[in-house]
């Protein structure tokens, strides 16, 4: 049936152009299938929209005294009233929850169909308790695309919250949810609306077999205007221009640094006065609520997974099922941006690599059905997104034998199973005979790894033969923050990503050697790691003087060179820093990754290491026969 | 920043260096700041002095003397960093004193000589007018201020050769 909606709307896409025509020969097939079977008969036609009403109609039996209620049996749908009072009159025990459901009239057009949503809760426990026909149009307007009622979902007071907004996951932005406990929410229009006249009689004639009722009446008029404003929060939103909120999280930069200017001046004794620590706690919380802003719910980037992953289980013809968590963790916009390729490529694999088909599964002792698992949690500064599935492995003696083929690793060369696992980043490199249009040009994992590495993270992958392959992208919080280590070089200060940085070593006479003229290797516990010079790499002369003893050697981690010992003069300070752009006034320069203003309102330069002791620099050629 | 002026006036800024007197557009103009010791860079031409904070917006400063080929300015108490946005993007240019805000008329000035070599002029054209430190002198009569073509001057084009 989804896959219904998805072909849909790839027919809407091809009619746009921008897509050729899917294959629904197949679909409908499928459809056909469905219907053969009987499967959600109402889902077939759109006009059926108004459906689930009727089909879930019968729930409303549960209200306790139902007995009651069916000598008015023309009037079934009409219990609602009594069923708040049976809550209203157990006021120790919690209220259940009320959950209003609008679906955004795209609901369906997209391939969200409202109807899977409320059988969800009703999985949960739940039951229909009304329909909102407000916004039904009459039946010349209808278009049968859009989806017009609103639900009115009742879920015993036992259930999670976190679990009834599990169940809306992957609606439709625009679409309207509100969760509340209590009865506060009265179901606008009780449905079908036709029968909207008669209402007031079934009420009365309740009141009269069963007094306590009578106040219901107005008590299901009432509430509904208080909680007209309460839907409203949830579009209480505004768009701002980035820029903006840039520019005021500069300013308020500045406002932390023109702070600490002024209390440098002040006597230790005003210093100590009230106003001073309380004006730098209120900066530091404007400062933390301004990088808020710019984060958003990762759920965003979640949001797609669940078509693509239809699709491709489609193409495999294997059967998967995401379960996802966190998706309500928050992440810098920029961040989100970029990671959907990288997410894309990792549930591809995941699909096409790591799941077996179903009979191979079966022949495993496992569920046909494989499992993904798309989770994303904060651990202090980073975030942990993890693509889990319960499939094959990495089947390590055949990546090896690739890496070999294609030349990535020589034949003789001895890796661990974790060395073997990273190959598959590797450019180039893949383990398909053939390229389908899922995988097999050897460029997915490659790309999973340098976009994330560009922001500043890095994949771990994790494999057990036979259990299922996990891949954690860890990513930073934030694209505008960094944690370094802020060094000085002949007299002035650069920060050193700290992400970048393995250990820092004070040279003991002798454990420096030059190796030619220019290039020189630390003696590290046997191993000899190549130092670079940073004053001369920057062409500060003025203090290559210095002795190795006198300098510390900082042992950096680089993706392309390996460790490598970079020489600064000392350490000054280890704090995290907010990264401005070089480029935005002036041009990338080599070996720097930007700058930041510092406490004092000086600049320090940030380091870019990979630039820095990269494949280009002459030193590391020279010593990389002595290194390895 | 007044937008009065008659038809063809323009507002420039008037500024020494060396000998020279040279104008740049007030428009241009986003800020005069005290000369203060910028950041220097690694690896890029003399004439980049370094990056400097400008309210949070790291700005590259440019010894305007060097970019026009001759001798670095001496810095003095009157050295002073005119912030100008060229292009979108901004700089800082080294410059020994600022003089003066004049009105001149838009027809009043010269096209530039046309005797540079190699690189395209950075003189957009010349116009004479009286300025205060001029007429402090008792200077009689006007004097010759060169105007900038900071486009032609914008750090990028020259980036992309140094880079």
């Amino acid at each position: 049936m989804l896959t219904a909606f998805d072909i849909l709307s790839d027919h809407v896409a091809a009619a746009q152009g921008t897509r050729g025509l899917p294959n629904d020969a197949a679909a409908l097939e499928a459809l056909d299938e469905v219907l053969k079977n009987g499967g959600a008969p109402d889902a077939t036609a759109p006009v059926a929209a108004p459906a689930p009403v009727e089909v879930d109609a019968d729930p409303f039996g549960f209200v306790p005294i139902a007995g009651a209620i069916e000598s008015f049996d023309p009037f079934g749908f009409e219990p609602v009233g009594v069923s708040l009072d049976d809550f209203d009159s157990a006021p120790d025990i919690a209220a259940p929850w009320t959950v209003t459901f609008l679906p955004s009239n795209a609901a369906l057009s997209n391939g969200g169909e409202p109807m899977l949503i409320i059988r969800e809760l009703e999985l949960l426990g739940g039951s229909v308790i009304g329909a909102d026909l407000s916004r039904l149009p009459s039946l010349r307007d209808m278009d049968p695309e859009h989806s017009y009622i609103g639900w009115t979902v009742s879920v015993p007071a036992a259930i999670e919250e976190s679990a009834i907004t599990d169940c809306f996951d992957f609606v439709d932005p625009d679409s309207v949810v509100t969760i509340v406990r209590g009865d506060s929410v009265a179901p606008a229009a009780p449905a079908p609306v036709t029968q909207a006249p008669p209402l007031v009689a079934p009420v009365v004639s309740i009141a009269s077999i069963a007094p306590p009722a009578a106040p219901v009446v107005a008590k299901v008029a009432a509430p509904a205007s208080p909680e007209a404003p309460r839907v409203e929060p949830a579009s209480q939103t505004i768009r701002v221009e980035l820029t903006k909120l840039d520019m005021l999280l500069n300013l308020v930069g500045e406002l932390v640094i023109r702070g600490s200017i002024l209390a440098d001046r002040l006597s230790p004794k005003d210093q100590e006065r009230v106003e001073l620590p309380q004006l730098s706690r209120l900066t530091r919380e404007i400062q933390d609520t301004v990088m808020s802003l710019r984060a958003q719910p990762i759920k965003q980037s979640f949001s797609r997974v669940p078509r693509m992953l239809r699709d491709l289980a489609t193409e495999t013809g294997k059967l998967v099922t995401l379960e996802t968590t966190g998706e309500m963790t928050e992440v810098d916009k920029g961040v989100i941006e970029k990671i959907g390729d990288p997410l894309t490529h990792m549930i591809r694999n995941a699909v096409d690599h790591g799941i077996e088909s179903p009979a191979d599964r079966i022949a495993c002792g496992k569920p046909p059905e494989g499992t993904i698992r798309l989770s994303a949690e904060q651990k202090g500064a980073r975030i942990f997104v993890r693509v889990a599935d319960d499939g094959a492995g990495i089947d390590r003696v055949r990546v090896r034998a690739k890496a070999v083929e294609k030349g990535i690793v020589a034949a003789d060369a001895v890796l661990s199973d974790e060395e073997i696992d990273q190959l598959i980043c590797a450019p180039g490199f893949s383990t398909a005979e053939t390229i389908s249009n899922i995988s097999g040009r050897g460029v997915g994992m490659d790309v999973v790894r340098s976009n994330v590495e560009a922001l500043g993270g890095r994949v771990e992958i994790s494999s057990v033969p036979g259990k299922g392959t996990t891949f954690t992208m860890v990513l930073p919080l934030t694209l505008a923050i960094l944690e370094g280590m802020i060094v000085r070089l002949a007299g002035q200060r650069f920060v050193l990503p700290l992400a970048n940085v393995v250990e820092t070593v004070q040279p003991e006479p002798g454990q420096v050697r030059p190796t030619t003229t220019t290039g020189e290797v630390i003696e590290l516990r046997g191993n000899y790691v190549p130092v670079r010079r940073l004053t001369r790499t920057f062409g500060f002369a003025d203090n290559d003087a210095r002795s190795p003893e006198e300098s510390l050697v900082i042992i950096v981690e680089s993706e392309t060179a390996g460790h490598v010992g970079l020489m600064v003069d000392t350490i000054d300070d280890r704090r995290e820093v907010v990264i401005k752009s070089l480029e935005q006034n002036l041009h990338p320069i080599r070996g720097l990754g930007g700058a930041t203003i510092l406490g004092d309102g000086s600049i320090a330069l940030i380091l870019d290491i990979e630039a820095l002791v990269g494949p280009s620099s002459s030193v590391r050629h020279i010593t990389k026969g002595l290194a390895a | 920043m007044t937008t009065t002026n008659a038809p063809g006036e323009r507002k420039i800024v008037t500024f020494s260096l060396g000998t020279q007197i040279f104008g740049i557009d007030m428009s241009s103009l986003i800020e005069i700041r005290e000369w203060d010791e910028p950041t220097p860079l690694p690896g890029v031409p003399d004439y980049i002095k370094g990056v400097t904070n400008l309210r949070g917006t790291v700005v590259p400063v440019i010894g305007l003397a060097e970019r026009l080929g001759w001798e670095p300015s001496a810095i003095h108490s009157r050295s002073c960093i005119l912030v100008v946005s060229i292009a979108g993007k901004q700089a800082g240019f080294l410059v020994d004193e600022v003089s003066d805000i004049v009105l001149i008329d838009a027809n009043e000035i010269r096209p530039a000589p046309d005797v540079e070599i190699g690189e395209p002029s950075v003189i957009a054209g010349l116009v004479k007018t009286q300025t205060r430190a001029s007429e402090a002198q008792g200077a009689a009569g006007d004097i010759m201020v060169l105007l900038l073509d900071l486009e032609a001057l914008g750090l990028t084009r020259q980036m992309d050769i140094a880079a």
